[in-house]
């Protein structure tokens, strides 16, 4: 999860997530060589002592500021599109679990094999026990085993929701009357911890989603238990 | 431990306020070697042709190819080095998952190597 007062990405949890940071540090690195160019040639034309009135054009110096950016606009662009296929590839998902957004909670259904559906609350402030995180905890995690392709199908029942982990690079509407589809794959072991981020009310800060990843066999004693706590 | 992470966090150095070269892979040898580059080209020219304002630009250039050098280079090493990593990964979960199953990678019957000159 994020730290207090953090700037950057969370570590990522997902081969897609790992893709993506890399791509913003090589982003970062051209946008940071602009900004140095910038800075130098600001400080060369304010020290300079060199004045002509008279150039009417420069032919040399309006091509190379006309294909030098086209250059870094194409070193941005290739692997930029290359990660948005990457994201849009289907994986032949393990599991689907539905992720239904409500004013001002998340539901989720496991219906591949049996009829498991639970809804998740966020903890509220008082109830949090030592070592818990306000405003990000629920009383019912979506659970998912590691290493295993999920297919997530997003909507929502009333108004409009966004369902997003950052940890897991995913992020997608949750839109009345239709059917998102994300998917994401959890690399890791571990409880990611994700917010609402559509605007939906007065209580939209408060309906967070939490993504617990377990070994296979966790998650079937996980979905064992939940069916017969049902 | 979180002591220790308080105190990675503290020492980040972000150069102009972007860059946070401690958390960005390949990002601190990719400066240091630039500096390296602009020190060494910069010094180059002006003992050439004692100019110093020219000198400065061409130290900067220096410093921009290498940077984008090293970066590239120590970038597309990582690559490769993650694509066998994962590679790796997928073979030995493949292998636990299939050993004993027809599917097992050890059983399948290999390709015959075309004989060789008599």
């Amino acid at each position: 999860m994020a730290h207090p007062s953090q700037l950057g990405f969370q570590d990522a949890a997902s081969p897609v997530m790992e893709e993506l940071l890399h791509f913003h540090d090589h982003a970062l690195m051209i946008v940071f060589l602009i900004s140095t160019l910038v800075l130098y040639i600001i400080v060369a034309m304010v020290t300079t002592k060199l004045t002509n009135k008279n150039i009417l054009d420069s032919q040399e110096i309006e091509i190379i500021w006309t294909i030098l950016p086209a250059i870094i606009l194409i070193l941005i662009a290739l692997p930029s599109l290359r990660i948005l296929y990457l994201m849009d590839e289907v994986n032949n998902p393990h599991l689907t679990v539905k992720a239904i957004g409500h004013q001002w909670y998340w539901s989720y259904e496991y219906t591949d094999y049996e009829e498991l559906g639970f809804d998740s609350y966020m903890v509220p402030t008082q109830d949090l026990t030592p070592g818990q995180f306000r405003l990000l905890e629920t009383d019912n995690r979506m659970v998912v085993p590691v290493e295993s392709p999920v297919r997530v199908l997003v909507s929502a029942e009333d108004v409009l929701h966004s369902w997003a982990v950052p940890a897991l690079g995913v992020k997608m509407d949750a839109v009345p009357g239709r059917l998102n589809q994300t998917a994401f794959l959890a690399s890791r072991p571990g409880v990611f911890y994700g917010q609402c981020s559509e605007i939906c009310g007065a209580n939209h800060s408060f309906m967070p989603i939490v993504v617990e990843a377990v070994p296979l066999k966790h998650f079937e004693d996980w979905s064992s238990r939940m069916l017969e706590d049902a | 431990m979180s002591g220790e992470d308080e105190e990675t966090a503290k020492k980040g150095f972000r150069l102009l306020g972007i860059l946070d070269v401690h958390k960005v892979p390949c990002s601190r040898e990719a400066v240091l070697h630039g500096a390296g580059g602009a020190v060494v080209a910069g010094l180059l020219h002006f003992l050439a042709t004692s100019r110093v304002r020219r000198s400065y630009d061409v130290g900067f250039a220096g410093f921009m190819l290498t940077t984008l050098g090293s970066w590239f280079y120590c970038r597309m090493n990582n690559a490769k080095t993650r694509v066998q990593q994962r590679i790796i990964q997928d073979g030995i979960k493949n292998k636990i998952l299939y050993e004993g199953t027809r599917l097992d990678p050890a059983n399948q019957p290999k390709a015959e190597a075309p004989p060789g000159p008599s």
